[in-house]
């Protein structure tokens, strides 16, 4: 099928441009290697021409490993001889940002043969400040036709359509010859020369940007509004998809009571049961999680905040290798590793982006939540001091939590001096985009592919991992006793790698089947002690546990373990797609698993020693 | 007088001279695709507290830039009526 290529710069509205032309059917494709979406969707006005939106780059000499894979796919499809034609979208309110990049997409197509238009993007923008861009000389400078439009307002859509059919109908061009041999340097030049000549003059298109920055980024109301903004963040990724998770999981229990009486056979009974509705029904609780932070999340980064909340953050951050884009997907990550992983992608330092994934599995996500609470009910004491100010458990809580962050951030910094790749990374040089008001369709669209794709593609992993696990649970006496079950059995054998942390074998089960998700720790512990519901009704388990003559030495090893080890198979499925290397994803699960052993083994024998 | 532009004080505007050779290549590279060339009139808009990265205009894009980069570009400062 015929193609159009439409490339431009960040921010200059490619997206938005790229679903209007298309009405939205399109589909996203992962490049091996690295995360690069591309997305491929037939026109609306001609459905017989397929529109490739590529990533926006800034210029077409790479300066990042990421860049250069984005680059190079793009020289490779000005070779493919379905490729008719290439739609460069500028910001006309910024030429300055946008012409350099422009020359160089048009000398290269030059140099392929391939025609070239220009899109000058938000000249609505520039009406309504009584601006104007003259694009019919911009074109003759450039030698290349200039359109004028407007991807929010639709404006020169159609004609974008009409431009297209009419070079098609031309037929293939003897490529132009003026830009084919000039160097970057020269284009550069050039480019720096027409954006003087051709952009918006003065400051009224920042006015209102420098006004509302000097609010948000106020060293006292910036603050303020900061902590205001990340409270609310915090209330959707805990409050506001907490209805919907309890919808899921109440509508998974309804279809399982109504489906599960119907299977005949005992085992397919079980298997439906406790694998499908028991386990795979554990992931999807998350679904609405997920949709709700990616929905509030692409709300901050269309209104313009998200920009202004790495500045703030970028200071701290910078002292542990991390970087002010960051923050959002660690903060993201205390509700769920998962949000956190895919929210990674807003950063656009390779490196940065990697030493985030690091971070993220070690924020203390919600799956901890009920394992720390088993454990902190079980070896703190609940009484209170400074007369019922602090709480021991509380603060216990709150310690643990701390750990976690500190972890983080200590890995991170760690990494970060020890690994020299400072050459290949990108500086932090952030545009801060003007402030507007989000279109809310394109947020929710953007939230329903998040979701899907994260049933999608861990789905598939989750499942073979809850097999597993299951049928080494099941059998061979078919659930009548997890002690004598395989599962049982692998628990015995590790038991000697458990032991010099205090634990017997109930809990080295109870920790293998954790590393389908930590939570599952708690019902598995109640399974074994025979406690129905345990993670429901946690108090018979603590007395159990209490009664069991466990050191607390071994609690707060356990302690210690999980709050480090990545022990949650759709962290780890997900890590691997987005970073796009599974050699990450284990070198991090094996690593953390290490860490979380030794820091275990540590607080236990420092508890022996404090007696 | 010929400062770095990370010493630009909020509300200042400066002319950028050029780039030192401690910046690297690629992150030079990328300064002048924004649009940071030299003879270039630059105005820092904000100074954030504690030492995070400041907020300048060049053209009519805004941008935030860390001490690590503004640090290297060397920049004359412009009277107030320039």
């Amino acid at each position: 099928m015929p193609k159009i290529i439409l490339i431009g710069s960040p921010n200059s509205g490619k997206s938005l441009l790229f679903n209007r032309l298309t009405g939205l059917h399109h589909k996203v494709a992962n490049f091996p290697g690295i995360t690069v979406d591309v997305g491929i969707g037939k026109m609306r006005a001609l459905p017989d021409v397929e529109l490739v939106d590529f990533p926006g780059t800034y210029s077409l000499q790479a300066i990042s490993a990421e860049e250069k894979v984005a680059v190079e796919h793009f020289e490779r499809a000005l070779d493919d001889p379905e490729v008719e034609q290439v739609l460069c979208l500028i910001d006309a309110t910024r030429l300055e940002k946008s012409l350099y990049f422009t020359l160089q997409v048009i000398r290269d197509c030059e140099r392929h043969g391939k025609p070239v238009t220009v899109l000058a993007n938000m000249v609505d923008v520039l009406d309504s400040h009584g601006l104007s861009l003259d694009v019919g000389e911009l074109g003759e400078a450039i030698h290349t036709p200039v359109l004028p439009i407007s991807a929010r307002t639709g404006k020169g859509a159609d004609e974008i359509a009409r431009h297209i059919q009419a070079n098609r109908q031309l037929g293939p061009q003897p490529p132009r010859a003026h830009l084919l041999d000039a160097p970057d340097v020269l284009l550069r030049g050039t480019a720096h020369q027409l954006a003087r000549r051709y952009g918006p003059k003065g400051d009224v298109l920042v006015r209102t940007q420098t006004r509302l920055d000097s609010f948000f980024l106020h060293s006292v109301t910036g603050g303020f509004a900061f902590f205001a903004i990340m409270y609310l963040l915090f209330q959707s990724i805990f409050t506001w998809s907490a209805p919907a998770m309890d919808a899921v999981e109440t509508g998974l229990g309804a279809i399982a009571n109504l489906v599960v009486p119907l299977i005949g056979s005992h085992v397919a009974r079980d298997f439906t049961s406790d694998a499908l509705f028991g386990g795979i029904g554990a992931f999807l609780v998350f679904v609405p999680q997920i949709f709700v932070l990616t929905f509030v999340i692409g709300l901050l980064e269309d209104s313009g905040y998200m920009a202004r909340a790495a500045l703030i953050c970028h200071k701290p951050l910078r002292l542990f290798g991390l970087t002010g884009k960051s923050f959002i997907p660690m903060l993201s990550g205390v509700a769920c590793a998962i949000p956190g992983i895919y929210a990674a992608r807003a950063i656009d330092s390779p490196r940065k982006r990697l030493l985030t994934y690091m971070a993220i599995p070690l924020m203390p996500c919600s799956a901890r939540l009920p394992v720390y609470t088993l454990l902190i009910a079980a070896f703190i004491p609940s009484g209170t001091a400074l007369g019922g100010l602090v709480g021991w458990q509380g603060l216990a809580m709150f310690c643990i939590y701390f750990f976690g962050m500190l972890c983080g951030l200590l890995v991170t910094g760690i990494i970060s001096r020890t690994s020299e790749d400072h050459y290949t990374d990108l500086p932090f040089v952030l545009e801060l985009p003007p402030y507007r008001v989000p279109g809310i369709w394109p947020l929710l669209r953007n939230a329903w592919n998040r979701s899907k794709h994260f049933v999608t593609k861990a789905g598939k992993i989750i499942f073979t991992v809850t097999m597993v696990i299951w049928v080494l649970g099941y059998f061979p006496n078919y659930g009548t006793d997890l002690g004598t079950s395989w599962l049982g059995y692998l628990g015995r054998v590790v038991e000697p790698v458990f032991a010099p942390l205090g634990l017997d074998w109930r809990y080295a089960v109870a920790i293998l089947t954790s590393f389908l998700a930590r939570e599952v720790f708690v019902g598995t512990l109640g399974t074994i002690f025979g406690i129905e519901a345990a993670d429901e009704n946690m108090t018979p388990l603590v007395q159990q546990i209490q009664s069991s003559d466990l050191a607390i030495g071994s609690g707060l090893a356990l302690l210690v373990f999980f709050a480090i080890a990545l022990q949650c198979v759709s962290t780890v499925a997900i890590l691997s797609k987005e970073s796009g290397s599974g050699a990450l994803a284990t070198k991090m699960f094996v690593g953390y698993l290490l860490l979380a052993y030794s820091a275990a083994l540590a607080v236990y024998h420092l508890a022996a020693l404090v007696g | 007088m010929n400062i770095s532009l990370w010493t630009l004080k909020a509300g200042e505007r400066c002319e950028i001279l050029g780039y030192d050779q401690m910046l690297p290549d690629n992150y030079r590279t990328r300064m002048m695709e924004f649009g940071f060339h030299p003879g270039e009139t630059v105005t820092c808009l904000q100074s954030v507290a504690f030492g995070a990265p400041k907020v300048y205009r060049v053209s009519n894009t805004i941008f935030s830039l860390d001490e690590e980069v503004a640090d290297h570009i060397q920049v004359r400062v412009l009277a107030a009526d320039a």
